[in-house]
């Protein structure tokens, strides 16, 4: 038995992303939330069941209940590993709805992490805990800087320059551009502003980097029985998967044989074509998280899209493109739409199974989204038809 | 440098004796007293057998660097741009981030042999690496 086509994402809800929300966390997680459920067309008083994102999230679950006043609730949980924790609130909330302990599971994600909690600065103190003692005390204190270790070993191993680091930067933020909801809608770059851009953390300059975001995004997921009664069209669950990898740590697993392979990514890949019945070739849309450039690369190979090292042609080939055959982060992403820490890609792989999304390739009947790299990740496949 | 306090480690009951030794200027591992695998980062299991049976053995203190990066951009009040933070697989097989100290000018990359050498800071002494003559 498995979870296949079993539930769907049957509504999806987001804030407008900005620099300066202008209110709380909480306050934009129950506009996403509201938004969904109406765009499924279900109440309040339908929801049973919650399962939020955990870490670097201010919202307490119980001012989150208690705003919505949630009358009928019967399954909560929470996802640990931050952006890994993405698709996982969806795999958690499938589980559930497959399991019968829950009917209509409100998923969502809402930052201020531009105007409040930037999580690209830090000015922690003593005590460090956890793998993060072994880094920080030597000035490797952010993800751009953790990733930036893995980004420079698979530039090493495989050749390359940063000029394939820049490819990535620039495809994304040619779909931003023409997405009036991204943050650099209108705004594409080219290589050589990619090449020019300030250094953050060699490898990485700034435009390898993720924008800093306010917002909130927000999905539904009921049975896929269900889902054919309401009024959106469902986003059919064909597989929703986690997975980690040895040694695993936050974006230092340093420890592990290779540093060129994602583990997590690779493990979530495997399960995810498992429980589908589908291989790369049948994925017609990706949404792939996009931290940093280097972690696109990786991922592609981790998903199976291309061979170890050889991600990059991917991007010389035109594949990639809107018009190409395996057309990628539709929406501009983390790089040009902004930064809901894997949400975002979650709402624009339900648009593009709709067949809604503004930046809309023919013929769409399956999309992979996958979640936060170098953690403990996860990922679903969607998918128009159950099959 | 910044007035403001680099971040140190907190030891607990698996971690303090590393720490300790470090503050002695000795990098140490944990080898498995039953399949003799080198670990670290520390922890209180041995990742390839499960044996909860330890001794602690002392680096050579050289190694290779396997990865690397230059700090550019300031992200923590305590650590000044640039600076160059590397991933050095040791001789006896774990892999140690620490910071590079060498001459701005000095070729060093992926491959380059180092070894350690120590800083000491109010809360803990640190290691940090130098190319091989």
């Amino acid at each position: 038995m498995t979870h296949r086509n079993k539930a769907a994402i049957a509504g999806i809800g987001q804030t407008e992303f900005s620099k300066d929300s202008g209110r709380s966390t909480l306050h934009m997680a129950l506009e996403a939330i509201l938004q969904a459920l109406d765009d499924a067309g279900l109440a309040v008083e339908d929801v049973d069941a919650v399962v939020k994102m955990g870490a670097n999230d201010d919202i307490f679950e119980i001012d989150l209940l208690r705003s919505l006043n949630l009358p009928n609730l019967r399954y909560f949980n929470e996802v640990p590993h931050g952006g890994g924790a993405a698709c996982g609130t969806i795999a958690g909330a499938t589980a559930a709805v497959v399991a019968g302990m829950a009917d209509v599971v409100v998923t969502f994600r809402s930052l201020n992490e531009r105007s409040e909690r930037r999580f690209g600065e830090s000015s922690v103190g003593g005590g460090l805990t956890h793998w993060r003692q072994y880094n920080l005390p030597h000035g490797l204190v952010t993800p751009a800087q953790w990733v930036a270790i893995f980004g420079q070993r698979y530039l090493h191993e495989f050749g390359y320059t940063t000029e394939e680091l820049g490819h990535v930067s620039v495809l994304t933020r040619k779909h931003a551009a023409t997405n009036p909801h991204a943050m650099m809608y209108e705004r594409p770059i080219t290589m050589d502003e990619h090449q020019n851009s300030r250094w953050i953390s060699e490898p990485l300059r700034l435009l390898d980097c993720c924008l800093d975001t306010d917002g909130a995004c927000a999905a539904i997921v009921v049975s896929a029985e269900k889902a054919k009664q309401l009024r959106s069209t469902p986003a059919y669950i064909a597989a929703a998967a986690q997975g980690t990898g040895s040694r695993a740590e936050m974006m230092t697993s340093y420890q592990r044989k290779s540093l060129a392979h994602l583990e997590e990514s690779e493990a979530t890949a495997k399960e995810l074509y498992r429980v589908a019945e589908l291989g790369p070739k049948d994925i017609d849309v990706i949404e792939i998280y996009d931290p940093f450039t280097p972690m696109v690369l990786m991922q592609l190979e981790a998903y199976g899209f291309a061979e170890l090292g050889k991600s990059p042609a991917l991007f010389h080939s035109g594949r990639l493109e809107l018009d190409g055959d395996l057309p990628f982060n539709t929406h501009g992403g983390h790089l040009g739409e902004g930064y809901l820490h894997g949400f975002g890609h979650i709402v624009e792989g339900v648009r593009q199974i709709r067949g809604t999304a503004v930046n809309q390739p023919d013929g769409v009947n399956t999309c992979l989204v996958s979640s936060g790299v170098g953690v403990p990740t996860s990922g679903v496949i969607l998918s128009k038809e159950p099959y | 440098m910044s007035d403001f306090p680099r971040p140190f480690p907190a030891r607990d009951r698996d971690t303090a004796p590393f720490w300790e030794a470090q503050d002695n200027h000795i990098l140490q591992f944990q080898k498995c007293s039953q399949c003799a695998h080198i670990r670290y980062v520390v922890g209180p299991l041995c990742p390839e057998c499960r044996s909860f049976d330890f001794g602690w053995i002392a680096s050579s203190g050289r190694g290779t660097i396997y990865s690397f990066t230059v700090v550019r951009h300031q992200t923590h009040p305590a650590f000044e741009p640039p600076y160059t933070v590397l991933l050095v697989e040791m001789e006896e097989g774990p892999r140690v981030i620490a910071q590079l100290r060498a001459p701005e000018d000095a070729d060093v990359g992926i491959g380059t042999r180092v070894h350690v050498e120590w800083e000491d800071h109010e809360q803990q002494s640190l290691p940090v690496f130098v190319p091989e003559a």
